[in-house]
């Protein structure tokens, strides 16, 4: 018989915060950073990501600008109560993954029937771009590999007309 | 002098405690610490919490560090970028070694204790610095 193990609860990181509506420049860099690492905002002023030393150092230092900006901050370390919720939370964010890598696939993809020449500095954008995404890929989603596989086959196809 | 930062240490700290040896205090010796509160009050606290020698508007403590000690060398600033993308990553800079450089101080992270990753990160720093400092002598990329 097989003892059904549940997984183990996940740890977020939840930051509490409010900025002032002006300036206006430490709004947009902390929204820009918020993007970079992939959170999921909860509510107005309260986002999530997973508990890891990376992500919660990062979260520190957004509470110190956003406190340094007159705003208010505060960061706590929690689990969800319901797994169903957390079931939720974390496919809105494979989701959210998700649909950019399918950008990066349709991207792939048109410049790959485009003329022979103009690929390889679109195919390094491309690999930036993906390196971006998956730097903030907590719950990889199928679209993952696919996007790694477009960005693959646009590489071999760029390497054709070179050779 | 005692330096006191927050413990797990990754690029940032790593790249701090070798200009701290190497330009500003050379007996310099680093605790380590969870919470800013543990910081002991003899030692000189960096890239932790709220302090001068931390992150500011955006920039890295490395970047702090130039500034508070007003350190102009211009290898130090191409350094600094390269710290800042490794731990930021936000573009400011254009620092292609940056992904690099983050990858092998996180993997050191996993495999060695603060101490001996301080010690090890140290002579790839040296490394940089002296690469940076050939290529602004020679003018083009050194060999």
């Amino acid at each position: 018989m097989v003892t059904e193990s549940k997984p183990p609860r996940a740890q977020w990181l939840l930051l509490a915060y409010r900025i002032p509506r002006e300036p206006s420049t430490p709004r947009i860099a902390a929204w820009r950073k918020l993007r970079r690492l992939g959170a999921a905002q909860l509510l107005d002023g309260l986002v999530t990501l997973p508990l890891d030393s990376r992500n919660r150092e990062q979260f520190e230092w957004l509470a110190g600008e956003i406190l340094e900006a007159n705003g208010e901050a505060t960061l706590w370390v929690g689990e969800l109560a319901s797994r169903a919720r957390e079931r939720e939370l974390t496919a809105r964010m494979a989701a959210a993954v998700a649909s950019e890598y399918e950008a990066v696939i349709a991207e792939a993809e048109r410049v790959r029937g485009q003329p022979p020449g103009s690929g390889r500095r679109s195919l390094a954008r491309l690999r930036r771009e993906l390196r971006r995404i998956r730097a903030r890929d907590y719950f990889p989603p199928p679209d993952r590999e696919r996007a790694q596989q477009a960005i693959d086959a646009l590489a071999e196809a760029v390497e054709e007309v070179t050779r | 002098m005692r330096w006191a930062t927050r413990a797990h240490c990754h690029v940032d700290r790593a790249a701090c405690a070798w200009l701290i040896r190497r330009f500003i205090d050379q007996e310099a010796q680093f605790v380590f610490v969870d919470d800013p509160d543990e910081i002991p009050d003899d030692a000189n606290p960096f890239d932790i919490g709220d302090v001068e020698l931390s992150h500011h508007k955006g920039e890295c403590s490395f970047e702090a560090f130039l500034r508070r000690y007003e350190l102009a060398d211009p290898v130090l600033w191409d350094i600094a970028q390269i710290v800042h993308e490794a731990d930021l990553a936000d573009e400011r800079f254009d620092a292609p070694e940056a992904p690099g450089l983050d990858v092998l101080l996180r993997g050191l992270s996993m495999t060695h204790a603060d101490e001996d990753l301080l010690a090890l990160a140290s002579p790839l720093f040296d490394g940089l610095y002296e690469y940076g400092k050939r290529a602004i002598l020679l003018g083009r990329e050194p060999s």
